[in-house]
């Protein structure tokens, strides 16, 4: 049977400072959105800060960083394209209505 | 045999592949609440700020269960068993937590005549439908990862299971968590008026 332990394994310390970062970009998530910035800054800064705390999690929670960058790499590209892909057709989709043949 | 380029077992394997098309779907129905919610003119914005209180204690309870279930593992693969059970009922519970909340706000949120179909503030339907759509997958997700604790938990007790199964729940788990981060934003802080 193959172990899953690939490398040394971080401590509770270690998950601990982890959680309170976490914990931490969510405290500031919730003060952007009472703090009235316009839509626009208000969508990046919580995607980014979204993006940042489930990468995070990916790596540490979840043990990305200590096992073989191969798993990293077979498995997180192909999301984000399926994301990209979303991204461009769904869009797109939405012009489809304009397309459409007028109802007898 | 071949070991696997991977060096995980395949359980492990199974469940990043189940994780990825999860994500997969997750993604898909948060870009269609995206284009929706900046596609319509008379967007409603119903949350206020005890919404937003409540959805930071279940944010907070979510990720403390993260690091219950990364206690839980630990203890499972240093052969502590009746610490991983510790550890696990915790993560059980904050589970159990989550989803009371949860409950508890869509009842108050049902009360007040939202619905799938049903808008009481006048403006377009299409909140209601993805607001309880994809909180209903999460909370779907919550409900079974508690189930899936419980019985991996009693079968790590009973000598039936391994610690390579709670590390493979706790992969499922941790998930859980990570789709959370992107719809309490989204969902949540982004709709407070």
């Amino acid at each position: 049977m193959l172990m899953t332990k690939t490398s040394v394994e971080p401590t509770m310390k270690v998950y601990v400072s982890v959680w309170l970062g976490m914990i931490l970009i969510v405290a500031i998530e919730a003060a952007l959105a009472f703090a009235h910035v316009s839509s626009g800054v208000l969508v990046t800064a919580l995607l980014v800060l979204a993006f940042s705390e489930a990468a995070i999690a990916l790596r540490y929670f979840m043990h990305l960083k200590y096992e073989v960058p191969l798993l990293f790499w077979t498995l997180i590209p192909a999301l984000l394209l399926a994301f990209f892909m979303m991204n461009q057709f769904w869009a797109d989709s939405a012009r489809l209505n304009t397309f459409r043949f007028p109802i007898p | 045999m071949e070991p696997s380029p991977f060096l995980i077992s395949s359980k492990k394997l199974t469940m990043w592949l189940f994780i990825v098309a999860d994500a997969a779907t997750f993604g898909a129905l948060l870009f269609g609440y995206g284009f929706l919610r900046f596609g319509s003119a008379n967007w409603t914005r119903p949350f206020g700020s005890s919404n937003i209180i409540s959805g930071l204690a279940m944010t907070v309870i979510l990720l403390t269960s993260s690091l219950t279930m990364l206690g839980g593992v630990a203890a499972a693969q240093d052969g502590r068993r009746s610490s991983a059970m510790r550890w696990l009922g915790a993560t059980a519970l904050l589970g159990v937590l989550f989803a009371a909340l949860h409950l508890r706000e869509w009842s108050t949120m049902l009360h007040e005549g939202w619905g799938l179909t049903a808008n009481p503030m006048g403006g377009t339907v299409l909140f209601g439908a993805l607001f309880f759509s994809i909180t209903g997958l999460h909370l779907l997700h919550v409900i079974s990862g508690v189930i899936a604790i419980v019985v991996i938990a009693i079968g790590f007790q009973t000598q039936r299971l391994t610690a390579s199964h709670v590390e493979t729940t706790g992969l499922y788990w941790h998930f859980v968590d990570l789709v959370w981060m992107f719809v309490f934003p989204l969902l949540y802080l982004l709709n407070l008026h």
